[in-house]
């Protein structure tokens, strides 16, 4: 039968902040309407003893010292031990695999053929280096990795393409069976043609920002136990019930007979909300053996086949009044994420208002690993690409950077009223005041010696709604104890201590008064933590099972108290009347009531108690060596908005990790591919460069609270503008424009080089 | 215009073991269509950016025409 589907309107290019941001529902039935209840709210912000403070993690102690397991770490009796053999090659077809060597040594005890050398397109041929060629389970590791080197495979290496330059060559081999490079889309408001005739200024050049692998520091994977038809798999996902779609679907089993479990994972960043092809593989050898197996990939495999951001290029011309009002943006942008769609971004970025604006955007594929959502998909490309125009345009009219952004910033739609998603105006001179903005030098830092100073700054925005289809429970037992349940998945960012803040905030207890669990497909549905979606659906969703819970504890005690149960309070570990807290009892006190018969309430995602949109601005002050082409940061100032903080220490990590995150895409990580064969040449942690503690600047945070709106997800938002404020810094510093990430010395360098044969501004 | 390679436009003419990053996130505030979308899809089916065929994975590409789609 066919599933119900949700057609979703064509809409025009609206200008709007946070639009960017995550997919709508697509091909998913529209999530049910939330049940009918009572209005629900968070306390007021007076009353909020646990919300908005600074609150250790619960586990942080248990990950400290090595109790916390993580999928890496779990180990089943009799488990058995997977590795995959990846094609060596790039492309190449696939003309034999034989597996019997493999099949002979001692303690093999599963082996499987992933590819066809009779199938068609991909499923006889590889795309990418590393793509999987065939599977083994065995006892041990070292016998696993042996059996992988005795399966015998015979290539026949095709002509590979490793840049977007080379697939959208007019001679370029046809590598993909539709063509080399996506249809064009275009997008367009006003006419461009016109605004730019009428412009002052107009910056042309071309900006580009590079690949980006994901470096999870958990690599994917899983440990599959089956039980006759039943599977349970333990899986580093940020998904668990995404997971078992994936899985369940794969296998065409019912998702009734799957269970996924995530108790920790080591991190994600959007590679793990979907593909999840090595535990599939993981279930099958599993189901072959007949005994649990545990397949998690090496490093170099995370390089080669878990994702990455996708390279950006754009061609643009931008043009602004004699006034500084921004008059139109034009691109032609493209980029590639290896061997599937998917490397769009959008130009310009959404938080300055452009009137006219083209973009003309065309995928390119290559044979490497395809992309996956990375960490704001497609946002810090697109603001570095914007963020650097707009300093170019700034120079054009002899302009303070920081007064054009203000000129043309995106304010409310209502001037009359606040928007409390598009802060940038407030923000931007908040963050020019904590950096010194004041004493930014212009373009080209004049001070003499080899060692440049300068400053820049860039903006960013995001999403961050809850989803409506997000489900809680939560129950009160007889002795007083809480469970809370929800089957999210903590990836790293404190999901765990939220469910229990929410719980204890709710019932007027402490912290260590009840108990989260999450992490299961056996608890109520939750989203995947992608698109900083989580904290939304998470608290609101708990809050209002929680609440449905304790009134119907208070239903249970009011008549002992003779008053109506809306009279009744939960606080400081008592229910007590609102108007007479002396009047009442210990909570212990008020579970006994309830006998031996807990009492279990659901919650569904209901309005009123998240929100969506944020709004935030980094500055940067850096140094570079123009000598050697070094940049040091040395600090990052950062002002951003979440809606309400839920928990504040585990708010500023997720700004602290951002930032980092954001700092290795400016100066350091670049996948680099060989150009002939398309291998990639630094697939380890090693030569592909991530920053180290001494690359750390830093960093300042002012997080702004906004206790009247609900949480709003901060997963995405600090990771945006991070490149575009360094790269804007180092053109100031060094008077010489760097139009490309990363921001390596050999780029910065080239660039000095080329200023001084002809010019980059 | 072109019909957009990359879209998340997905119909019920499209295979229902298509998949996107959103369909898992289900962010249902942000229903407005993009001609043009940083998103990645795969095949429910293989778990990777190939469909069981063994061609690319797209809502241009996964329609009912596409011998291994399904409704």
């Amino acid at each position: 039968m066919a599933r119900r589907r949700k057609k979703l309107e064509a809409g025009s290019w609206k200008l709007e902040a946070g639009t960017q941001q995550q997919p709508p529902p697509a091909a998913q039935a529209a999530p049910p309407p939330a049940p009918q209840g009572p209005p629900r709210n968070w306390p007021p912000v007076a009353d909020r003893t646990l919300i908005g403070k600074s609150i250790k993690r619960l586990d942080g102690p248990d990950k400290a010292q090595g109790k916390a397991k993580y999928t890496y770490d779990i180990i089943r009796p009799g488990m058995l031990y997977g590795r995959l053999l990846g094609s060596p090659h790039a492309h190449a077809r696939i003309k034999g695999i034989d597996l019997s060597a493999a099949e002979k040594l001692a303690g093999v005890k599963a082996v499987l053929a992933l590819k066809d050398p009779a199938g068609e397109g991909a499923n006889g041929k590889a795309f990418y280096q590393g793509d999987e060629i065939a599977a083994v389970a065995a006892t041990t590791e070292e016998i696993a990795e042996d059996a992988v080197r005795l399966i015998k495979v015979e290539y026949e290496p095709l002509q590979a393409l490793a840049t977007a330059a080379q697939a959208m060559s007019a001679d370029a081999p046809a590598v993909f069976p539709k063509g080399n490079v996506s249809q064009q889309s275009l997008q367009q408001e006003g006419d461009v043609e016109a605004a730019l005739k009428s412009a002052a200024h107009i910056v042309e050049g071309t900006y580009s920002t590079q690949v980006q692998t994901h470096t999870s520091l958990e690599t994917h994977g899983g440990i599959c136990e089956w039980e006759g038809e039943k599977l349970t798999a333990w899986v580093s996902t940020q998904a668990v019930h995404g997971a078992r779609d994936g899985i369940a679907g794969s296998l065409k089993i019912p998702q009734t007979n799957v269970r996924v479990i995530t108790d920790y994972m080591g991190g994600g960043f959007g590679s793990k909300l979907g593909f999840d092809y090595q535990v599939v593989v993981c279930a099958r050898l599993a189901k072959l053996a007949n005994a649990p197996v545990k397949l998690m990939l090496n490093r170099k495999e995370e390089h080669l086949v878990t994702g990455n951001r996708p390279s950006a290029y754009a061609k643009v011309r931008a043009g602004v009044d004699a006034k500084g009002k921004l008059v139109a943006f034009d691109a032609e942008t493209w980029g590639t994420g290896g061997a599937g769609a998917g490397a769009a971004f959008r130009v310009p970025y959404p938080i300055y208002v452009f009137p006219s604006r083209r973009q003309r955007h065309r995928d390119a594929y290559t044979n490497a690993g395809p992309q996956r959502a990375f960490r704001a998909p497609g946002h810090p490309q697109a603001s570095f690409i914007t963020e650097v125009v707009l300093d170019e345009l700034a120079d054009k009219l002899r302009l303070d950077p920081l007064e054009l952004r203000m000129r043309n910033v995106l304010s409310a739609t209502d001037p009359s009223q606040e928007d409390p998603s598009r802060q940038w105006r407030k923000y931007f001179p908040m963050g020019a005041e904590k950096i010194g903005w004041s004493k930014r030098h212009p373009t080209g830092d004049p001070a003499s010696g080899p060692i440049k100073r300068g400053m820049g700054c860039a903006g960013n925005t995001w999403g961050g709604a809850g989803s409506r289809a997000t489900r809680a429970n939560c129950q009160i037992l007889p002795d007083g104890s809480v469970l809370a349940r929800i089957g999210t998945q903590d990836i790293g960012t404190g999901t765990r201590t939220l469910v229990a803040i929410v719980a204890a905030e709710t019932m007027g207890l402490p912290l260590t008064g009840v108990k989260a669990e999450i992490g299961d497909t056996n608890y109520p549905f939750a989203p995947g933590s992608g698109g900083s979606v989580t904290v939304a659906s998470v608290s609101a969703t708990m809050r209002i099972a929680c609440e449905n819970a304790r009134d119907e504890l208070f239903a249970k005690v009011a008549p002992a108290l003779g008053v109506e149960p809306s009279a009744l309070a939960a606080k400081d570990g008592r229910i007590q009347v609102k108007d007479a807290p002396s009047k009442g009892m210990t909570w212990r006190e008020a579970c006994k009531l309830l006998g031996v018969q807990p009492i279990s309430a659901d919650g569904a995602f209901g309005p009123g108690l998240s929100s969506t949109g944020t709004s935030g601005v980094q500055f940067a002050d850096v140094e570079v060596d123009i000598e050697t082409g070094v940049t040091r940061v040395k600090r990052i100032v950062c002002v951003q908005d979440c809606g309400t903080i839920m928990d504040k220490l585990t708010a500023e990590s997720q700004v602290y990790g951002g930032i980092i995150m954001g700092l290795g895409f400016a100066l350091y990580e670049n996948r680099i591919l060989d150009r002939n064969t398309a291998r990639m040449v630094n697939p380890n942690m090693e030569w592909y460069l991530l920053p180290g503690m001494s690359d750390i600047p830093e960093i300042d945070i002012t997080l702004v609270d906004q206790p009247d709106r609900g949480p709003v997800g901060l997963g995405e938002p600090p990771v945006i503008s991070t490149a575009a404020a360094v790269a804007n810094a180092v053109a100031n510093a060094i008077g010489v424009r760097v139009r490309k990430l990363p921001l390596s010395p050999d780029a910065i360098l080239q660039a000095l080089n080329e200023e001084r044969t002809g010019g980059t501004l | 215009m072109t019909e957009p390679y990359a879209s998340r436009h997905i119909t019920l003419n499209h295979c229902s073991n298509l998949r996107h990053k959103g369909m898992y996130v289900t962010d249902t505030f942000a229903s407005e269509r993009q001609e043009i979308e940083p998103t990645a899809y795969w095949c429910l089916c293989t778990q990777k950016s190939f469909g069981p065929d063994g061609h690319p994975v797209s809502p241009g590409d996964c329609k009912s025409s596409r011998r291994c789609c399904e409704h």
